[in-house]
């Protein structure tokens, strides 16, 4: 069996409007944790880590979070580098939330590589037994049709299909080996890490 | 949401170049409430790195003084006060050329290309590696190697011209077939001196030469002839040639001693997607993970001083803040030095540029090519600088495969902008296997240094602390990381602990639980 340092990292980002809920399931997913009261930006979170087994392989899956910087548009270009898939988030409870996803879809489009997986959540499914659902599941549907991204709507508070998104986003990215292995990708990044304990015993010469 | 002027900031840092993304990165445990501004609507400031489309953009706005006889003095107008401006003063006189078939040839689309702006490699003994291990920034940045370093030789009689590689190892000093034996014992000996120059036997050998010029230096007590010379004063990547024998055996000593540190066969490496942008950007996210607020597109004006121990500012979308400190970076560069950059993108891999010269190396992503000044530097005649060219192979990702970004500076003269790109024809020329390569796309701009120290001012009862614009060289000058730390200092007062300075623990959480589904 592999360790579990040798699992294959798969990096998956939440993005979407400011209170959509990202946070709130970057955390029930990964801690299975939901605060009701935390309803502003998110402060100290930059991924959580969760092992997930699809197809009877497992992976490793980072989950960023957009730290706030969805507030004012300012994700920077880095923060897609080498993502394998992006969970776009709305709230179902919000017209102008799910308007924005086109903007959102975009951006993704233009800063993710070409083959990363695109998937659209609508959250606070709790909200529609208040009535107060504003966006129509086959509206939301449909608008993940047209962009070819998958879709489902879910609760972090009450944890409805909460593990759903990444399943089906960890499925689509394994069938894509172009995503997983990119053709150009000859593995000359370099290791840095080891500064940080070696750096004096290091040979200068 | 909280409105933005509703409680004073702690600091709000106009500028995301790297020294003050940086500082973002050092403040981001430090419960400090941080604003962090842009007026450009890109990160990085005079560090960016554009798509093709961003960089047509930016040369629409830094055209500046374009009279060719009048480059020197002219200024463009005043920034608005703690706005740092968009980098208006110190890049200027900026132009684009395309290929007229530009496309048909492959310039592909815009977002294929991320073209940095004042590209540096980074020694493996930069304390900036070692901060960004320490401060846990490191994982989100990926680095490629440097690989090797060239001479471009022109045509002597009957010999072509070509590029020599620059030995700068014991072995490679014996392996090269080029170099006479007795000129190789001396390069030896003068590499032998080079690596502890600064121990207390080797000191006198240099001390009582230390202003003079390194190329004298060189010949009088090292016997070194002009080849040799030429190799030596390359490997200081200095722009005029005529770098002092204490500065130049401080980077001969970096570049050696860097060699072999992270792996076989390198001594420097390069950010992927764009170098310090890519650092900036990363050091910006950890600021906003940390806390920090950012906007881009957005600049400050100072409204009022005198709120006691605060400063009111008006940002350009109208909304006002208080802070308690300002951060910004210097504009004044008017008397600074200036030097001349050409960016191109030509259609060929130029694979002969990237071969592991070493064992086990890893695959280089940047060559750098050194065109000599004609004439022997120290001379007083007037000989053209040095053209320095750094070549960016696709797998920096600023280009396409196929494709390879050079970037070439020189001092700015009335013929920097031919001599680099007759630099460029050169090298084209030399390194190409079989026809010379086409270029697709020139960008060529002036950037201008303040000086090089930071500014610190008061504003009302409020300190404002000004960082120097980025240094014209071509490898990273960890001196910028002292100005990070004074700032990082002026911003924490009693509060600074120097063992704490971006030391800092991961952020992610324990695993969580296993997950199994079929």
């Amino acid at each position: 069996m592999t360790s579990e340092d040798a699992l294959p990292v798969l990096k998956v980002l939440i993005i979407g409007p400011s209170g959509a809920g990202k946070s709130a399931l970057l955390l029930r997913y990964c801690e299975d944790h939901f605060d009701p009261e935390t309803s502003t930006a998110t402060i100290g979170i930059d991924f959580k880590t969760k092992k997930l087994s699809v197809r009877g392989q497992a992976y490793r899956l980072n989950v960023f979070d957009t730290a706030g910087q969805e507030r004012f548009r300012t994700l920077s270009t880095s923060y897609y580098r080498g993502a394998h898939g992006v969970i776009l988030v709305y709230d179902i409870s919000s017209k102008s939330s799910f308007l924005s996803m086109e903007k959102w879809i975009e951006e993704a489009r233009n800063n993710a590589q070409p083959e990363a997986v695109l998937y659209i959540v609508g959250s606070k499914l709790d909200k529609v037994v208040s009535g107060g659902r504003a966006v129509s599941t086959e509206e939301g549907k449909a608008f993940a049709d047209a962009q070819g991204a998958g879709f489902c709507e879910l609760s972090s508070k009450t944890r409805e299909n909460v593990r759903r998104p990444f399943v089906e986003v960890v499925d689509r990215i394994v069938q894509k080996p172009q995503l997983l292995k990119p053709p150009n990708a000859n593995n000359n990044t370099l290791s840095i890490s080891n500064i940080g304990s070696d750096y004096s015993s290091a040979c200068p010469c | 949401m909280e409105s933005l002027g509703d409680e004073p900031w702690d600091v709000v840092i106009c500028g995301t170049g790297l020294q003050q993304s940086l500082l973002a990165l050092a403040l981001s445990r430090s419960k400090k409430r941080i604003l962090h501004l842009d007026p450009n609507d890109f990160y990085g400031q005079h560090e960016a790195a554009f798509s093709l489309q961003e960089a047509d953009s930016w040369v629409t706005t830094h055209t500046g003084s374009s009279g060719a006889e009048s480059v020197a003095q002219t200024t463009t107008a005043a920034p608005a006060e703690g706005s740092a401006g968009p980098g208006g003063r110190v890049f200027r006189n900026a132009n684009v050329w395309r290929h007229p078939e530009a496309e048909a040839n492959g310039l592909t689309f815009s977002r294929a290309y991320s073209l940095a702006l004042a590209p540096q490699i980074i020694h493996t003994r930069s304390k900036l590696l070692s901060q960004l291990v320490s401060s846990r920034a490191y994982r989100q940045v990926e680095f490629l190697a440097v690989g090797s370093f060239y001479v471009h030789e022109p045509a002597r009689g009957d010999e072509p011209a070509k590029l020599s590689r620059i030995p700068s190892s014991r072995e490679d000093v014996f392996s090269n077939t080029s170099i006479p034996a007795k000129s190789k014992r001396s390069l030896m000996k003068f590499l032998k001196f080079v690596i502890d120059y600064d121990s207390d036997d080797q000191r006198d050998v240099w001390q009582a030469h230390a202003d003079t010029h390194l190329s004298d230096f060189l010949t009088t007590q090292f016997k070194l002839d002009d080849d040799l010379r030429k190799y030596i004063l390359a490997l200081t990547l200095t722009l005029d040639g005529k770098v002092t024998v204490a500065n130049g055996l401080a980077v001969i000593h970096r570049h050696l001693t860097s060699m072999g540190l992270f792996g076989p066969g390198f001594c420097a490496v390069y950010p992927k997607w764009g170098g310090l942008s890519e650092v900036a950007q990363v050091a910006c996210r950890a600021g906003a993970v940390g806390g920090g607020i950012y906007m881009l597109d957005t600049s400050a004006e100072v409204e009022t001083a005198d709120v006691h121990d605060k400063v009111s500012l008006k940002l350009s979308n109208g909304i006002s803040v208080q802070a308690a400190a300002l951060i910004s970076s210097r504009d004044d560069v008017s008397h600074g030095e200036t030097i001349s950059r050409l960016v191109a993108v030509v259609k060929s891999p130029l694979k002969s540029l990237f071969e592991a010269t070493v064992e086990g190396a890893p695959a280089p992503a940047v060559a750098v090519v050194a065109f000599p000044s004609s004439t022997i530097p120290a001379s007083e005649s007037a000989s053209d600088p040095p053209v320095y060219a750094m070549v960016h192979s696709s797998e920096t990702g600023e280009c396409p495969n196929g494709q390879s970004a050079i970037y070439l500076t020189t001092h700015t003269s009335p013929s920097a902008k031919k001599n680099l790109e007759q630099a460029l024809g050169s090298l084209l020329a030399t390194a190409a296997e079989q026809e010379t390569p086409i270029c697709l796309y020139q960008l060529y701009y002036e950037q201008t240094v303040s000086e090089g120290t930071p500014l610190v001012e008061t504003v009302g009862a409020v300190p404002k602390f000004s960082f120097p614009s980025p240094s014209p060289n071509l490898a990273f000058d960890d001196s910028s990381l002292d100005t990070v730390k004074q700032a990082w200092k002026q911003v924490m007062g009693d509060e600074a602990q120097d063992d704490e300075f971006m030391i800092f623990e991961d952020r992610e959480g324990a695993d969580a639980n296993d997950e199994i589904y079929e």
